[in-house]
C-alpha cells in the first residue's frame, strides 16, 4: 500500500537547537495516528513540516505524492495549528464560508457548508457570532470545524482537544472517530489515554528523536496484562506473582500493576479478575497489554 | 516548501475580494470609513469648495500664478474645473500617507494570529500576498473614486455647464492618482512580510522614507551618479506629477516598475518565511 505521508531523513534545526533529528517515518490510510511527546519534543514542529508552514533543514517529506504546501495538496489535506486562531472581527460563519470557495465551492455550497462543519463541532447556534466574541473553548471547536471543510483525505490536528473542557473533548474524539472512516487523522495530545482510544499508530517524539509504537489491535504483545485496583492493596505484587503462569509483577504506577505471564497460560485474565473477586479488591480497569502510558514511558516502580 | 504553481484566479480573486469585505462591512473598517469620510468632508467644504473662489479671483489670480510658477504648477491654473486642481494636489499628497496607514496591515496581523496558516492550506503564498495587495489597491481604489466623484458634485453644484469636461478629468485623474499609489500598497506589502504588527510596518515605511531619504540623499551628494537611488523610493515623480510636467509613460512607468520589483522582493521572503 502507497503511503500517504513519507518522511525520510527529516531534520529542523532553529538556529543551533535541534528540533527533530534525523526522523524517518511512514503513515498508511487507516486509523488515526498519534504524535505524542513531552513538550518542546518536536511535535509542533514536525506538525508545520507536514502543513508546509516551515521547510526542513535537511530530509525528504511528501504527502500523497506531494510537497508540503503544494497547491495539489489544497482540498485533501486540512489541519488545526496548534494556537492559530480566526480573525476575530468577522462571523464565524462568514470566515469559514471564505475558506469553502478557497476550497473551490460556490457561494450558496459554501454557506452551506460552513454551517455543516459548526453543526458537526455543535456550534450552529453562534455562527452569526464573531470569533473574537466565543469563549476559549469556542473557538477551538471552530478552528476543528475548518479543518473539516470539504472532504479531506488527511486532518492534521494539533492539540485538538486542550482547553476544552471534558463534555466537548469527549464530543470531538467522537467525532474523529465518526469521522475516520472518511479521512486519515493525525492527533497530537497529552492526553494518551485519549489518542490510545483512538489511534492505532503512535509516533513518539523525544528530544527530536522519533520512536513508533502499536496499540489496540496492532499491539503483538500478548504476554502482559495491565491491571488497574481502585484502591491500594497489600502485597499484590507477591500474591499476584502466585498465580499459575504469572512470570513476573511490578507496580508500574500508583494503584497500577504489570503481568507479565508465559504465552502458555490460557484464561489468565479470567483467573485474575477471580483473584480479585475472591480477595475482595475493586479493580477498575484490565488492559490486554501495556498502557499506552507505560509503553512510552517505561514506569517500573521497584 | 512547495514548488511555485500556477496562480488560480479564483481563489485571487476571493483573496481581494475579502480585503473589500474587511474594510467595508467590519466594524474597524467602518469606524476608519467614517473617519476618512469626515476629513475629506472637511477638505470638500474648505480648501476645495473656497479655494475655487480664491483661484478663480481676478485680483488673486496673478499672485497665484506667480506663486504656483514658482513651484511649477502654473499649468493647474489653467484648468477651467479649479476644484479638480485643488483635489488633484490634495489628493496627490494625502492618499500616500494614508494608504501607508489604511494598507499596513495586509498580512502581518493574520500572521501573527496563526490565520495565514488556515488560508496557507488554501491557497498558495503568492495569491495571499498579491491577492492582499490587489484587495488593499481596490480598497484605494473605491477611496478615491469616492473622494473624486463628491469633487465632480461640488464642480457641478458650482457650475453645471463644466460638468462634462469635469467627467473627463475625473477619469484621467483617477488613472494616474490610482497607478501613483500602487507602490505604497505594494511598500506595505513587502514591510508586512518581516515586520512583527501593523505599527511596526507604519514605523517602518515612515523610517524607509526619512531614513532612507536621507542616506540615499547623502550618498547622491558623494557620488552624483546615485542620484538612481532616488528611484528606490515610491512617489518620486509625484513633485514633477503635481504640476503635470511629467509625460504620461513616465508618470505610469515609474510606478508600476517600482510595484512589480517590490512585489518581487515581497514574494521573494514570504515564500520562505515560516507561518
Amino acid at each position: 500500500m502507497k503511503s500517504l505521508i513519507t518522511g525520510r531523513n527529516l531534520s529542523k534545526s532553529y538556529g543551533s537547537k535541534l528540533a527533530l533529528n534525523n526522523v524517518n517515518f511512514e503513515i498508511q490510510k487507516g486509523a488515526p495516528v498519534a504524535l505524542v511527546g513531552p513538550n518542546g519534543a518536536g511535535k509542533t514542529t514536525l506538525f508545520s513540516l507536514l502543513c508546509g508552514y516551515i521547510a526542513p533543514s535537511m530530509g525528504e517529506l511528501e504527502i500523497l505524492g506531494h510537497k508540503p504546501g503544494s497547491a495539489a495538496l489544497f482540498n485533501k489535506v486540512s489541519a488545526l495549528p496548534q494556537d492559530a486562531q480566526l480573525d476575530p472581527r468577522f462571523n464565524i460563519d462568514k470566515q469559514l464560508s471564505f475558506y469553502a470557495k478557497l476550497q473551490g465551492m460556490g457561494t450558496k455550497q459554501s454557506q452551506i457548508e460552513a454551517l455543516r462543519v459548526l453543526d458537526l463541532v455543535g456550534l450552529s447556534e453562534v455562527a452569526k457570532n464573531r470569533a473574537g466574541d466565543l469563549s476559549h473553548g469556542m473557538r477551538k471547536r471552530v478552528t476543528i470545524a475548518q479543518a473539516l471543510i470539504g472532504s479531506p483525505q488527511i486532518v492534521m490536528l494539533d492539540e485538538a482537544t486542550a482547553g476544552l473542557d471534558p463534555i466537548h473533548a469527549r464530543e470531538v474524539r467522537e467525532l474523529v472517530s465518526e469521522l475516520s472512516s472518511q479521512a486519515t487523522f493525525i492527533l497530537s495530545s497529552h492526553d494518551l489515554t485519549e489518542l490510545e482510544r483512538l489511534c492505532s499508530q503512535v509516533l513518539h517524539l523525544d528530544k527530536g528523536i522519533l520512536s513508533e509504537h502499536q496499540t489496540k489491535a496492532a499491539n503483538t504483545d500478548k504476554h502482559f496484562y495491565t491491571l488497574m485496583l481502585s484502591e491500594a492493596y497489600q502485597n499484590v505484587e507477591q500474591q499476584l506473582q502466585a498465580l499459575d503462569g504469572v512470570s513476573r509483577v511490578y507496580m508500574s504506577q500508583h494503584k497500577e500493576y504489570v503481568i507479565e505471564y508465559q504465552p502458555t497460560s490460557d484464561s489468565l485474565d479470567i483467573a485474575l479478575l477471580q483473584f480479585c473477586h475472591q480477595h475482595n479488591w475493586q479493580y477498575r480497569q484490565l488492559v490486554n497489554g501495556h498502557t499506552l502510558e507505560n509503553q512510552i514511558f517505561k514506569q517500573e516502580k521497584l | 516548501m512547495a514548488t511555485p504553481s500556477p496562480v488560480n484566479v479564483g481563489r485571487l480573486t476571493q483573496i481581494a475580494g475579502f480585503e473589500l469585505v474587511r474594510m467595508f462591512l467590519t466594524k474597524r473598517g467602518l469606524i476608519a470609513l467614517a473617519a476618512f469620510a469626515l476629513v475629506w468632508l472637511v477638505i470638500l467644504r474648505y480648501p476645495i469648495g473656497q479655494a475655487v473662489g480664491i483661484i478663480s479671483s481676478p485680483d488673486f489670480e496673478q499672485i497665484a500664478r506667480d506663486i504656483s510658477g514658482s513651484i511649477g504648477l502654473s499649468k493647474l491654473l489653467d484648468w477651467p474645473e479649479a476644484e479638480f486642481a485643488m483635489y488633484w494636489l490634495i489628493a496627490l499628497y494625502s492618499f500616500p500617507v494614508f494608504s501607508l496607514f489604511i494598507c499596513s496591515d495586509q498580512t502581518v496581523g493574520d500572521r501573527e494570529r496563526g490565520t495565514l496558516r488556515f488560508l496557507s492550506l488554501r491557497s498558495t503564498r503568492f495569491e495571499i500576498l498579491f491577492g492582499r495587495f490587489l484587495g488593499q489597491l481596490a480598497v484605494l481604489t473605491c477611496l478615491v473614486g469616492i473622494t473624486l466623484i463628491a469633487t465632480l458634485a461640488v464642480l457641478g453644484f458650482r457650475e453645471p455647464s463644466l460638468l462634462a469636461g469635469g467627467l473627463g478629468r475625473a477619469v484621467s485623474i483617477f488613472l494616474i492618482l490610482i497607478v501613483t499609489f500602487t507602490p505604497f500598497v505594494a511598500l506595505m506589502s513587502l514591510i508586512n512580510t518581516f515586520a512583527s504588527s501593523s505599527r511596526l510596518s507604519i514605523v517602518l515605511a515612515i523610517l524607509y522614507f526619512t531614513a532612507g531619504g536621507i542616506i540615499v540623499g547623502l550618498l547622491e551628494w558623494q557620488i552624483p551618479a546615485l542620484s538612481v537611488l532616488d528611484y528606490l523610493f515610491p512617489g518620486v515623480q509625484i513633485e514633477l506629477l503635481a504640476g503635470q510636467n511629467l509625460p504620461l509613460l513616465s508618470a505610469l512607468a515609474i510606478p508600476l516598475g517600482q510595484t512589480a520589483v517590490l512585489l518581487a522582493v515581497a514574494q521573494r521572503i514570504f515564500a520562505r518565511s515560516s507561518l
